[in-house]
């Protein structure tokens, strides 16, 4: 009874952070930084070989399960320069990928596309070569950061930024491992040994059975006295 | 100014002379919107001849043209953007379709419309006003995108384009300063495709109240101080927050497209209900 209600208040939660990312335009600005962020990515990028013309005019769609809306991605070539518009939209594409931010990761790490679909880690409808061509283009991007962020900081700041960057990166991967590792060991072997709370009260429930047999005693007790010294 | 120069695109600020009713009576919502008739229209609160309609809110556009994306920025906090972006999110269009940006002004809607349908497609700016359109297409022009747009300087009323010519229809802030809207919701039935859809962005009538006093407050307190301050021309935020109380509420306009013989019409309510996108089908 309980865990429906949980259900029931988890889902109208979820629900109702939906209906409030809609009426904040969540997806229109969550699309608008999406497509700002490539766009720059595909200006900055130095690798010329990299061809759009497979997939210009093409729609690709993105489920991700953590996001209440789709990612569709249409490559423009038409224009003096490559473009890519990014919008949320329930139209039918002409590839649609099902799959989470976690499994994009695994995809980023040179995991092939037909090993995640394989794996039920990812769903694909429609023309899989676009999903691959896409993936491909995303691959192969060159975008030298340290360049491009020196042109605006100089060389030193540029270095020294990069350094505390690279730092601070380690330490929040060391300390998420840890993190991991803890909770691990916590999963594993610490979570057993945990008073669970029924445990509890069927220890508070003893203590108040003892303390109840131990008033009585108590009584029985008094009463013996009384009874020898009426003797 | 041109006698043909009317109803023109977006978030419209215009000349207005005189107000008839003033800002507090309409603070209160209770202007009577059903005052137009056969020969008279309105202008803000302003009750006008329909003829006059057309030359005053030209003279609005052709002085705000230049200024008009700034000013839109400035007004809205950069939220047409986004009303813009969830437009184009909810046209559906694809790559080869024919759409037509009704009183597109300086062109936001035509600029992604025209990367998203490519070469196959075609997308038609329209906008009455001649500065605007001038305005849209160095615009456009400056962008890179010259092979898919063609630009007609046309009234809604009367479309200049054959029957069944369009896939889509947009008109983005440009209604409610059309003189004859019934007239221009049937002229742009008759040049969409038998499923072609029409998508009506326009201000509209807070769902809240304690957001409608705040947006009333904004609307006649700030928005014209701000339009003196930067724009010079208050005058052309005062009507563009009577023009906004003058048009028709969601349920009105949804209604409006019904009677111009749209199916399936809806609307979604944005940010409130401070600006709604109407839809409907031509079947």
């Amino acid at each position: 009874m309980q865990d429906f209600t949980n259900q029931g208040l988890t889902s109208l939660s979820t629900q109702f952070s939906i209906q409030l990312g809609k009426r904040l335009l969540f997806p229109q600005v969550a699309t608008a930084t999406l497509e700002f962020i490539i766009n720059k990515a595909l200006a900055l990028n130095n690798n010329k070989s990299v061809s759009f013309a497979a997939v210009a005019q093409k729609m690709l769609t993105l489920e991700l399960a953590e996001l209440p809306f789709t990612l569709c991605f249409t490559v423009n070539t038409s224009a003096s320069k490559t473009v890519v518009i990014v919008r949320s939209c329930s139209e039918l594409s002409d590839c649609t990928i099902n799959t989470s931010l976690s499994t994009l990761n695994k995809l980023k790490a040179n995991q092939s596309l037909t090993q995640l679909i394989k794996q039920d880690e990812l769903d694909v409808t429609g023309d899989i070569k676009i999903a691959q061509q896409f993936a491909n283009i995303a691959q192969s991007l060159e975008i030298d950061w340290q360049s491009e962020l020196a042109k605006q900081l100089g060389d030193v700041p540029t270095h020294k930024l990069l350094q505390f960057g690279n730092k601070i990166t380690k330490s929040l991967v060391g300390r998420g491992k840890q993190l991991e590792a803890d909770i691990s060991e916590y999963i594993v072997h610490e979570k057993r040994l945990v008073v669970t709370r029924s445990q509890i009260n069927a220890f508070n429930q003893n203590t108040k059975d003892v303390a109840s047999k131990v008033d009585t005693l108590s009584v029985r007790i008094d009463k013996l006295v009384a009874n020898i010294a009426n003797k | 100014m041109s006698s043909t120069d009317q109803n023109s695109s977006a978030n419209d600020l215009s000349t207005t002379p005189n107000t008839a009713i003033d800002a507090d009576t309409l603070a209160d919502s209770s202007v009577d919107t059903s005052i137009e008739s056969k020969s008279t229209t309105h202008f803000g609160y302003k009750t006008i001849e329909k003829d006059d309609k057309i030359s005053m809110v030209a003279g609005v556009f052709h002085s705000v043209a230049k200024q008009y994306d700034v000013m839109n920025d400035l007004m809205s906090f950069g939220i047409h953007r986004l009303w813009k972006r969830f437009t184009i999110d909810a046209s559906g269009v694809r790559p080869g379709n024919k759409v037509l940006d009704l009183a597109g002004g300086t062109g936001d809607l035509t600029a992604k419309f025209s990367q998203l349908v490519g070469r196959e497609g075609n997308v038609v700016l329209a906008d009455i006003n001649s500065s605007m359109l001038n305005v849209g297409r160095d615009k456009l022009r400056d962008k890179g995108l010259v092979q898919n747009i063609e630009y007609v300087q046309a009234n809604a009323e009367y479309l200049p384009f054959e029957e069944n010519t369009f896939d889509i229809v947009t008109i983005a802030f440009g209604l409610r300063n059309v003189t004859d809207k019934d007239k221009a919701l049937r002229s742009i039935y008759s040049v969409l495709k038998p499923g072609g859809r029409l998508l009506v962005l326009e201000f509209s009538k807070p769902e809240n109240e304690l957001l409608n006093k705040a947006y009333d407050f904004y609307s006649f307190n700030i928005l014209p101080k701000m339009g003196e301050l930067v724009a010079k021309d208050g005058e052309s935020y005062q009507y563009l927050a009577e023009s906004i109380r003058m048009h028709p509420d969601q349920e009105t306009l949804k209604g409006m497209m019904e009677n111009a013989g749209f199916e399936q019409t809806s609307y979604k309510n944005l940010t409130g209900g401070v600006v709604a996108l109407h839809k409907g089908y031509k079947f």
